[in-house]
């Protein structure tokens, strides 16, 4: 297997860039100065199914959570038992029904269903919220781990568990903050974005350190992620352009991580810097991390050795989450079909079309992809499929950096977000927070705040007509 | 699992006060009904059969399967109050076994679902969607209605600061997390038997619970009330939209309806809650959690009795029946196209009634709560399996009638 590396240039461009701009400040929009060319993209005919078979026709509050095609008497029953898992509220150990206790001893939330309400999106805490529902920040210092991944904090690990069962201190309080960024359209219409800042207090376990890095994330929607883990890997590799021999002012460049599963060197496709390889990595990773719940594929309680009480706190049985159970839960992942466009032929829809391909959006969020065999799944392989990204890693400039590498990923680098379903968040999960911490109110302030790679495609959507602006977002939304 | 419709953060379902007699009729700001035709144009050709008397007959059982609902929880609520006026054993008893009436009523009308009429029906512009999933919906998160064993303060009934009205409710139903339903029969269940912490019989909460006066039992009385009234006002709005006698209600789209388009909504109502919903949703999941008090009914151990009525809710369709009542069942049309295929549903839903039937109960003891491979799993494993057919079975009555359905499972 290629492994693409990043020229030493790069690298010393980005910490200029960094450094120039004081690492998270707002960065002065250039004004002057010739954007790169916008490279030609197919896009797709507006009523080829997004999700190839994997396509349900709900738009409902239920629209992310349908399996879409029939499936046999046998996978429906894992599927709806791993439903059912996935809206299971984990007890603390020893509980009165042994196959659900285990929960934490440090977790963020009991179930996967309470950040991936609905399987959809999760959000910052809003209007005087203090809880962190579905948002979670990670830490790391500098350094990486025995595999390339982020180096643990020594005390309080990759994440911050803001919560714990009885007996066990939850390690720290999170807290979120806003301030205004103002901005100005081409035309002369004024906006304001909200940045956020994250704080930490009442550390349980010591300081933190004075070289604490964080990054915050709010749960990502679940359906197509099988699709995802079937796209080609040569067709996610053929986007790759580290050096931008195109002179598009892109690059991308996949990330390789560790599969938990081989112990070997794989392409990284799911969640936000595409740190996971598959699905099963992906879900225990976050039964892990996120509810404190083991599974063969990651064994142990997730307390670090300076975590006495949390160590000291009984378990759930080892594995908590059986094989049997994980398997049924995987299915369930893998299954979640991609919702239909709503309106994809309207005329104002169509037009966002053109726009979205003549600003240069489809660039990064690359219309189409396909999938590979599946040994197992004749409908979720050989799909033609329509996620909107290029499962590939782009700086998207200092204003949205977390400056915390994650594997190859960078401090500012982030995965393509898929675009596919995002107009229906607003209906599944009643909010409609994008990026990976929820800062932009909808799809025109998440491409405000492109930076980076997405600089050109930024100054092309602001130099936009009111009503240009509005047919974009209108089609993102209908996609 | 009563997972396909829910309600929660996009209530927005605006009451109206019309007037029917002297009772307030609840009626949602937009209506149900205006979905497009979805199995009219399956076979291009008019329908050769004549369907009318069964259609009309079917809509005759929906308003009476739903009226009867409706009495019941009125019965529930007066059942409720006279615990509160007096909370002792024996008003809690009598309390229960009102609620116990009442649902098993409700289960009757199951078979109604699933092709978005008025129980739910959905508008994504508005955001309203019918009213199932607060009436019936199904895990619930006790501790985030009340106290639980460990957590004498949790849920909204411990949380002062949250002002207990129906609005406030509403507004926290499934909200934040799909589990955390704060309405409906399963909370009013969970309110009177308390969790089910017992191996062999149902929750045992105490009729002091609920003095007046003490603790916060004045703002669990509330809440008791608040969702019991919801309860009877969402039934009585269901009993409308299929009152023939009222005017601007669903029944009126639903008897215009092409007769395939009708027959189509009828047959997926039947299929999805025999083959999909009971089989898969309630009972195979049941099944493979291992987990005792995994089952749709917990707090009261009452699943078994469910399972029965909502069989009996497609068999009435079928047959034509409710109580003393009889209509004209689709059973009688089948007869006209296809009198074999209609003895083999027949014969199937004799199979699966023997099978439902067989399961020992309560299921939490003596299925649930056993080894893989036992006695009473496998009876339940049966069961499944003749919901299964069964579910096939009405799928091929449509095939027989020019329509296609469709039915999650197969």
């Amino acid at each position: 297997m290629i492994k693409k590396k990043v020229p030493p240039l790069v690298f010393a461009a980005i910490a200029a860039a960094l450094v120039v701009a004081g690492g998270y400040g707002f960065r002065t929009v250039r004004s002057t100065g010739a954007l790169p060319p916008v490279l030609p993209v197919d896009m797709p005919d507006p009523m080829s199914p997004p999700g190839g078979d994997y396509t349900t026709a709900l738009s409902n509050r239920n629209a992310f959570a349908d399996p879409g095609v029939p499936l046999t008497t046998e996978e429906r029953r894992a599927f709806s038992f791993g439903n059912r898992l996935f809206n299971t509220n984990w007890t603390t150990a020893p509980g009165s029904v042994k196959s659900f206790d285990g929960l934490g001893p440090l977790f963020n939330r009991v179930s996967c269903s309470g950040c991936h309400t609905r399987d959809g999106r999760g959000r910052p805490p809003l209007n005087g919220e203090t809880v962190f529902e579905s948002m979670l920040v990670r830490v790391s210092v500098p350094g990486k781990d025995v595999d390339g991944g982020p180096k643990p904090h020594p005390v309080y690990g990759d994440q911050i568990s803001d919560k714990a069962i009885l007996g066990v201190p939850a390690e720290a309080k999170v807290h979120l903050s806003w301030s205004p960024v103002e901005g100005t359209y081409a035309d002369g219409t004024k906006y304001e974005l909200q940045k956020p800042t994250i704080t930490l207090s009442d550390p349980a376990y010591g300081p933190f350190g004075d070289d604490l890095m964080m990054s915050p994330r709010v749960a990502n929607q679940v359906y197509g992620l099988g699709l995802l883990e079937l796209v080609y890997e040569s067709d996610i590799l053929k986007r790759a352009d580290p050096d931008d021999a195109d002179h598009d002012g892109i690059s991308g460049r996949p990330n390789w991580v560790i599969d938990p599963a081989t112990g070997r060197k794989v392409i990284g496709r799911l969640g936000w810097k595409a740190n996971q390889p598959s699905i099963l990595a992906q879900d225990t990773g976050a039964a892990r991390g996120d509810i404190g719940l083991s599974t063969s594929l990651r064994p142990g309680q997730n307390c670090t050795p300076a975590q006495t009480a949390c160590a000291a706190a009984p378990d759930g049985g080892e594995p908590e989450i059986s094989d049997e159970f994980l398997a049924k839960l995987v299915t369930y992942s893998r299954t979640l079909a991609v919702p239909a466009r709503r309106n994809p032929t309207d005329p104002q829809v169509m037009e966002g079309q053109k726009l979205f391909a003549s600003s240069g959006c489809a660039a990064c969020h690359t219309p189409t992809m396909f999938t590979g065999h599946a040994a197992d799944s004749i409908t979720l392989a050989n799909q033609t499929i329509h996620p909107f990204t290029d499962l590939l890693l782009h700086d998207m400039g200092p204003d949205l950096a977390d400056g915390r590498p994650d594997y190859e990923a960078t401090g500012s680098e982030w995965r393509t977000a898929p675009l596919w379903g995002i107009g229906l968040i607003p209906q599944v999960n009643g909010h409609d927070r994008l990026l990976h911490d929820g800062r932009a109110r909808g799809v025109a302030e998440a491409i405000l705040w492109h930076g980076g790679e997405g600089e050109g495609a930024r100054e092309r959507f602001k130099a936009l007509s009111a009503k240009e602006r509005d047919s974009l977002v209108a089609y993102v939304n209908s996609l | 699992m009563h997972k396909r419709q829910k309600s929660g953060i996009f209530v927005s379902a605006v009451f109206l006060t019309a007037a029917l007699g002297s009772v307030p009729l609840p009626a949602l700001a937009s209506g149900p009904g205006e979905i497009p035709a979805s199995f009219a144009a399956a076979g291009g050709a008019a329908a050769t059969y004549g369907a009318a008397a069964e259609i009309m007959s079917y809509t005759d059982l929906i308003h009476r399967s739903y009226d009867a609902s409706y009495k019941k929880a009125v019965v529930m609520q007066k059942a409720i109050d006279a615990l509160l006026a007096k909370p002792d054993a024996k008003t809690l008893a009598a309390a229960r076994n009102a609620w116990l009436d009442a649902h098993i009523t409700y289960s009757l009308t199951e078979a109604y679902r699933f092709y978005e009429g008025p129980i739910d029906f959905a508008k994504n512009a508005e955001g309203d969607e019918g009213p199932e999933g607060r009436l019936n919906a199904w895990p619930l998160n006790e501790a985030f209605i009340d106290y639980v064993e460990g957590n004498p303060k949790a849920g909204i009934i411990n949380d002062p600061s949250i002002k207990i009205t129906e609005k406030s409710i509403r507004e926290r139903d499934q909200a934040a997390d799909e589990k955390d339903v704060a309405t409906g029969f399963h909370a009013v269940e969970f309110l009177l038997w308390g969790q089910d912490l017992s191996e062999t019989g149902p929750g045992n909460r105490p009729a002091t619970d609920y003095i007046a006066g003490k603790d916060n039992d004045d703002r669990r009385r509330l809440y008791l009330t608040t969702i019991t009234s919801g309860i009877v006002d969402d039934l009585l709005w269901l009993t409308a939209q299929w009152d023939i006698t009222l005017g601007n209600t669903y029944i009126h789209k639903f008897v215009a309806l092409d007769q395939r388009e009708a027959l189509g909504r009828i047959l997926t109502g039947m299929a999805n809650l025999a083959g999909s919903e009971l089989a898969i949703e309630r009972m195979s999941v049941a099944l493979e959690s291992g987990d005792q008090e995994d089952e749709t009914s917990c707090f009261s151990d009452n699943s078994h009795k469910v399972f029965i009525a909502d069989h009996d809710s497609v068999k009435n369709i079928w047959f034509g029946t409710y109580g003393d009542w009889k209509g004209a069942g689709i059973v009688g049309l089948v007869t006209r196209v296809n009198p074999d295929l209609a003895k083999r549903v027949t014969a199937q839903m004799t199979k699966t009634t023997a099978a439902l039937a067989a399961i020992p109960h309560p299921i939490d003891h003596n299925v649930l709560g056993t080894p893989k491979g036992s006695e009473g799993r496998k009876k339940m494993e049966a069961a499944v399996e003749d919901l299964i057919a069964e579910g096939k079975l009405i799928v091929e009555v449509g095939q027989a009638l020019g329509i296609t359905i469709t039915v999650a499972s197969n």
